[in-house]
């Protein structure tokens, strides 16, 4: 035991070492230097992030970034951030770190440093009026579909069914829209379409179709911190939440319509020792 | 014809085949204030009426019921209200304050004798008053930093503060144009009696023809400060948390309703409406009672 826990040490401090080199840890020093993290995070994504009527931002990735908080003992600066500046405000410094429903791709990792494991999981279906009864992905080929300014599967959509999409700014304009019979459909996540349809105000709508591209929702950190302790640490959280099963438990208290993927994670981190 | 002669006992017939040469009356034309004056031509009774039909008419066509979209738009008023409306009420503010500053300024170039000077300012004053508004708010949100560091100590510039000073620009270009039009309408005569009381071109401007500017200058400086106002909602797609942004917010936290679009944007509209209808108003007043002096 006592040989196991050398080489462990061992190991660590090798490691430690060789990216001593080049880690110069600017955001941990700076959040521990002002005693205050500044997490983006979004307000208009319920309920990942949004306003109650006081105009305080509550949701699930606010939980998670009280909880980074809580963990480090300092206080927690909420930034409100948009799709279009959210990997700026962490490549500049702005905020510390980002909670804001980012999907994880090979070009956002170029630009901002994704620790894994990724929180959340979230797949492409479409809000559809029952009467069109839409079966297959391919059948929206040249018709028009309604969808938000940023999201990243509008291009594939369009890419591989020949959906025609136009974009608007957020989803009550998108699904003012779908009712006013200008597209045929509404592209969105599927969680949030199923809360939508569960909230009984869309009676002659439907999910029809298969869920697609599954994708991974990742925390962003600078890409300096990101094989740093800051990254480290926010990646050893995000494994604690999948094991604990804190991400199933937010999930649950937030009325989130389940995807499956936390369900697996838990599974496959699960604490070997009961 | 002889009968109504005696009657009026003139000389004069009510009616008569000879040509007459009407008044002139000079066409409508489109002078600085048209937003104003149109603003303020709209009557009391005209708003009422809309603000009682509008909303049936739009009930009318929704699913939704009267009492849950109200009480939807009263549980978010106040916050809307105070962190949103009033936050754009203060970025107009100092965006005019700012720009007028500036503008002042920029109109005394305007009107200098050093001509690169005077060059200088005619090609921005040209320059910022016909860029689009949104196109400088970008330029001036990316390309200002997030942070100043100043002498050792950190500055923090947030949105509104860029947002701030990019709407103050093309204000400034047009304050400029309005600063240059109230000393050249000052009469020749007044610079000329200066002069020959050996006052300097600099106190001659100062102390004799700005102060008989500002009066004339209000009007137009009003009429620029409500366009500013409504102007602010910009700024909402630069992710300024400012009235349209929260709106929007407040919309997907009731669960992106589309009944809620028209309650919550015509809650908007009515409040810009109720700030900026009495400063046209006032505007159109000040315009008519500063119109004929001098």
């Amino acid at each position: 035991m006592k040989r196991l826990l050398a080489l462990t040490m061992g190991l660590l401090t090798a490691t430690t070492s060789v990216n001593a080199a080049e880690c110069t840890n600017a955001t941990l020093k700076r959040i521990t230097e002002r005693g205050e993290i500044a997490v983006g995070v979004k307000a208009d994504y319920k309920p990942f992030g949004f306003r109650d009527p006081n105009g305080e931002i509550v949701g699930l990735e606010i939980d998670l970034a009280k909880e980074v908080a809580a963990t480090m003992g300092v206080k927690l600066r909420l930034v409100p951030v948009v799709a279009s500046n959210r990997m700026q405000f962490v490549e500049q410094g702005q905020t510390d770190l980002m909670i804001a429903t980012m999907t994880d791709t090979k070009e956002r990792r170029n630009i901002v440093g994704i620790p894994g494991p990724n929180y959340y999981a979230s797949g492409t279906n479409i809000l559809s009026p029952k009467a069109l009864a839409f079966k297959d992905w391919k059948d929206l080929n040249g018709k028009p579909v309604c969808g938000i300014q940023g999201a990243f599967y509008n291009q594939s959509v369009s890419d591989k069914y020949g959906a025609k999409i136009s974009a608007f700014t957020n989803a009550a304009e998108a699904k003012q829209a779908l009712r006013d019979r200008k597209c045929v459909a509404f592209l969105f996540d599927d969680s949030s379409i199923a809360s939508d349809l569960a909230s009984g105000s869309w009676g002659d709508f439907e999910m029809p179709l298969q869920s697609e591209d599954q994708s991974p929702w990742g925390m962003a950190v600078a890409k300096s911190e990101e094989a740093c302790a800051f990254g480290a640490m926010i990646s050893g959280m995000e494994y604690n939440w999948h094991r604990s099963g804190k991400l199933l438990e937010l999930e649950k208290k937030w009325e989130i319509k389940s995807t499956g993927y936390l369900q697996a994670m838990h599974d496959k981190l699960a604490d070997p020792i009961k | 014809m002889a009968s109504d002669i005696d009657k009026r006992g003139q000389g004069y017939p009510r009616r008569s085949d000879m040509a007459v040469l009407l008044p002139l009356r000079p066409a409508p034309q489109m002078d600085s204030l048209s937003l104003t004056t149109w603003l303020a031509k709209i009557r009391w009774w005209q708003v009422m009426l809309l603000m009682l039909v509008w909303p049936l008419h739009a009930f009318a066509q929704g699913a939704v019921t009267v009492d849950s979209a109200v009480a939807v738009l009263y549980k978010w008023a106040p916050f809307l209200l105070l962190h949103g409306f009033l936050f754009n009420v203060l970025i107009s503010i100092l965006s005019m304050a700012l720009g007028t500053g500036l503008g002042v300024l920029l109109g005394l170039t305007l009107i200098s004798k050093w001509s690169p000077l005077r060059f200088l300012g005619n090609t921005g004053t040209a320059f910022f008053r016909n860029a689009p508004w949104l196109v400088l708010l970008f330029v001036v949100l990316l390309a200002f930093p997030f942070e100043l560091t100043i002498f050792g100590t950190r500055v923090p510039l947030p949105g509104w503060i860029k947002a701030v000073i990019g709407l103050s620009l093309p204000v400034a270009a047009n304050i400029a144009i309005i600063v240059r039009g109230a000393i050249q309408s000052v009469p020749s005569a007044q610079w000329e009696a200066a002069e020959s009381l050996s006052f300097s071109r600099m106190q001659t401007l100062w102390q004799i023809i700005i102060p008989q500017c500002i009066k004339r200058m209000i009007p137009p400086w009003m009429n620029w400060y409500a366009i500013l106002t409504m102007a602010t909602p910009l700024c909402s797609i630069l992710g300024t948390e400012e009235m349209v942004t929260l709106t929007r917010q407040a919309m997907e936290a009731e669960g992106n309703k589309p009944e809620l679009l028209m309650p919550f944007y015509g809650f908007i509209l009515v409040l810009f409406f109720l700030y900026c209808y009495p400063i046209a108003k006032l505007t159109v007043r000040l315009e008519r009672k500063f119109a004929f002096k001098l």
